[in-house]
């Protein structure tokens, strides 16, 4: 039997395990990453968002690229990555053992690392083993990487980012979703997520689950029920929904198995992980456990460590800040950092009140075209700040902050701001053209996109039609990355509380 | 010491659940009943649990109801989940044919 | 072909240039991608029983769809417990639905 050396294997090609071999091999270590997929890149290349954070988190780039950007640098660094290579056992001795093909093959790290991701956490419910009950990121795999659809209609249980995220883009591969369920009796994921979903139209069930999936064969439809504050069901709550395909966002729990094989001493920490972006903060650590392993071998000394880590200390910090940080988790936040009182209506129905949004620094009123910014909670995110070349947007010091529109501005209406929000929340709105009318430009990520000159109605933020609306301006352009502009007109008092569009044709397609 | 080691300990009476036949176990088809029972036939750690039971003993290896079983096992005790220990790990971790595991390659050319 | 995206907002067209293979599926004649996962091609076609479990004879389908959970195991070319969310359709594949660990029903067996 013969057995391989590395200075260090990595388990799993994704976000991190690709940033850790980076870093590893820059520093001139022999490094191997094995991963059991067709391809590298682990969950990245289902990310179709643009992702948060500031340009060093590559905020705005949609996960795919940062996938291939990723890939990229492994490359140019001299990583190899082992493809279709199942890790099957860890042994003393940092000895891995690796399926390839028909047979399995051997090797010794003198350092290793474990990135393998995540599992999909579960609940128990009436059904749930039934074919059409799937995890959300099941459909994200479905439909992203192997386009093709999970259903037709769909129910989603989980408010989370996962659960929201997923419903966005189960909307964009063109299925039904027919609700947004969960249990807890408010919205866990960003608000700007839940924003964008509620205006399409999708109702959302706080305090509220699945009782029983129904089908024999395969799901042909759910019942959800109210729960009171013990999640115990309140009696005659029941809400039925014809359904083929019910999705399940409850969290993610890391696969450890791996280490715990190895003899790691383990510890139960539901404190780790959670609410900050998953895979921009992965890419941080991974480039951490780099550095570490590469100190730990002598290819870097204990002071270029302790620098490089805290720079990615910051990196890190930076993403873990505002109102989603780990340490506000169950903590009730009744203000925002400015002191401004935080949408119920955002936390409970998905979307901010008419009544409430006028409060929010980036909701202003002016002559001419000019930035609306719903985003009403403190998120690391930026962009939109860096995306004005006329600087009208002030985020500020703090990453966290309510982005403002500054006062002495000039919008020159170039959509830029509208395209680069990755939460969707920026609207360009002239709200008098002089002829009664209000222009609305939103952005619009769906197909078919609507022509100018295509009539229909305006949805409001809850995603019920306010009025009739008429499509003056279509901007699609490389710089928007595949976020078309799509500008409205509207009689000038809907001017704040238009904010989706609907063709006449989609909605007689969808009434029938 | 800790709440698991007294096994004369009163966790109470079993009582059955509408829901006892849930599956929880995909793989090894084992119900939610089955595991509050074995709890009141004295089976308190996952790793006895497991191999009475079977379940996280499939295909998938515990993937999907390791956490599930924790819990309802954890509840029926009556502590918290975080002081069961999880089942031991091992080897393969994912399904492999015999003859393929079997299958020591004397040259590895990576 | 059904269940497809035919074009996506964001990714555009997902399945140009990709060849069209026959494989079966109980017998039954159908189409898919080459190298796409068996499981992406039954969905397309509108499969979603998989298996049928062992004990309580119960239909299985996708569930997790990256190779971690073992539900969406079918019988392939003859072998039994074959990930089909993990395994790349080929040319002329031979799938089956599983019944506990065969591809005869239970009745057969």
């Amino acid at each position: 039997m013969k057995i391989e050396r590395f200075d260090l294997i990595i388990v799993g090609a994704g976000p991190s395990g690709l940033s850790a071999a980076i870093e590893a091999a820059k520093h001139g270590m022999r490094v191997v990453v094995f991963d059991e997929n067709a391809k590298p890149g682990g969950q990245l290349f289902k990310q179709i968002h643009k992702f948060f954070g500031s340009k060093e988190h590559k905020a705005k780039i949609r996960g795919f690229h940062i996938g291939e950007q990723l890939l990229a640098e492994a490359d140019s660094v001299g990583v190899k990555v082992e493809l279709n290579a199942t890790v099957v056992g860890l042994y003393q001795d940092r000895e891995v053992v690796v399926r390839m093909g028909d047979e399995v093959h051997h090797f010794k790290g003198d350092a290793i690392i474990i990135a393998t991701g995540a599992a999909e956490n579960m609940v128990l419910f009436d059904g749930w083993n039934l074919p059409g009950v799937m995890g959300a990121g099941a459909a994200q795999t479905l439909m992203n990487l192997y386009g093709v659809k999970p259903g037709e209609k769909i129910l989603m249980l989980g408010s989370g980012n996962v659960g929201l995220v997923v419903s966005f883009q189960l909307l964009q591969a063109g299925c039904d979703v027919v609700a947004l369920v969960d249990a807890a009796p408010k919205i866990g994921g960003y608000g700007v997520h839940a924003a964008k979903v509620a205006r399409t139209g999708v109702p959302f069930y706080l305090s509220h689950t699945i009782k029983k999936a129904e089908g024999t064969d395969h799901v042909t439809g759910v019942t959800i029920a109210e729960v009171d504050s013990h999640f115990q069901f309140i009696p005659g709550t029941d809400k039925h929904f014809d359904v083929d395909t019910i999705c399940v966002a409850v969290g993610l729990s890391p696969m450890s198995q791996l280490l715990k094989m190895a003899g790691c001493k383990m510890e139960d920490n539901p404190k780790r992980g959670g609410q900050v972006p998953i895979a921009s903060s992965a890419m941080i650590e991974g480039r951490m456990s780099g550095v570490v392993a590469a100190e730990y071998l002598g290819f870097m000394t204990a002071g270029e460590k302790a620098e490089k880590l805290d720079q990615l200390n910051q990196s890190l910090d930076a993403l873990r800040q505002g109102m989603f940080a780990p340490k506000n988790r169950g903590r009730k936040i009744t203000e925002t950092e400015e002191g401004i009182p935080v949408s119920e209506s955002l936390l409970h129905k998905g979307y901010v009140a008419d009544d409430e949004i006028g409060r929010y620094p980036g909701v202003t009123h002016r002559a001419g075209v000019h930035p609306v910014i719903e985003c009403t909670q403190n998120i690391p995110c930026n962009p939109c700040q860096d995306a004005c070349k006329k600087h009208c947007i002030r985020i500020g010091k703090e990453i966290t902050s309510l982005p403002a529109v500054e006062p002495d501005s000039t919008c020159i209406d170039c959509g830029m701001c509208v395209a680069s929000c990755p939460g969707q929340a920026i609207f360009l709105i002239n709200e008098d053209d002089g002829a009664g009318h209000a222009e609305i430009t939103l952005p619009y990520e769906f197909l078919p996109l609507p022509k100018v000159g295509d009539r229909g109605v305006a949805l409001g933020r809850s995603g019920s039609p306010v009025c009739e609306a008429e499509v003056a301006r279509v901007r699609s352009s490389k710089a928007f990355d595949g976020t078309n502009l799509l500008t409205i007109r509207v009689p000038a008092e809907y001017a704040m509380t238009a904010r989706f569009f609907r063709t006449n044709k989609q909605r007689k397609e969808a009434a029938e | 010491m800790n709440e698991l080691s007294n096994r004369s300990r009163d966790i109470g009476e079993f009582i059955p659940q509408p829901d006892d036949d849930m599956i929880v176990c995909r793989c090894e088809e084992v119900t939610k009943g089955e595991i509050r029972r074995a709890v009141h036939d004295g089976l308190w750690t996952i790793a006895e649990i497991r191999r009475y039971l079977r379940c996280g003993m499939g295909l998938c290896q515990g993937q999907t109801c390791a956490k599930l079983v924790k819990s309802i096992v954890a509840r029926e005790l009556h502590v918290s989940p975080a002081i069961l220990e999880p089942a031991t790990s091992r080897s393969p971790m994912r399904p492999v044919e015999m003859h393929v595991f079997a299958d020591e390659t004397e040259d590895t050319d990576l | 072909m059904a269940g497809r995206i035919a074009q996506h907002p964001i990714l555009g067209m997902q399945n140009e240039n990709k060849k069209i293979v026959t494989f079966r599926y109980n017998g039954k004649e159908m189409h898919g991608y080459e190298g796409e996962p068996i499981a992406a091609a039954l969905k397309a076609n509108g499969v979603m029983v998989h298996r049928y479990t062992m004990k309580q004879h119960k239909p299985r389908g996708i569930f997790c769809a990256i190779g971690r959970c073992t539900d969406c195991v079918m019988v392939v070319d003859g072998e039994p417990n074959v990930r089909t969310c993990m395994t790349p359709l080929a040319e002329g594949m031979d799938v089956r639905t599983q019944y506990g660990v065969s591809d005869k029903p239970f009745s057969e067996q």
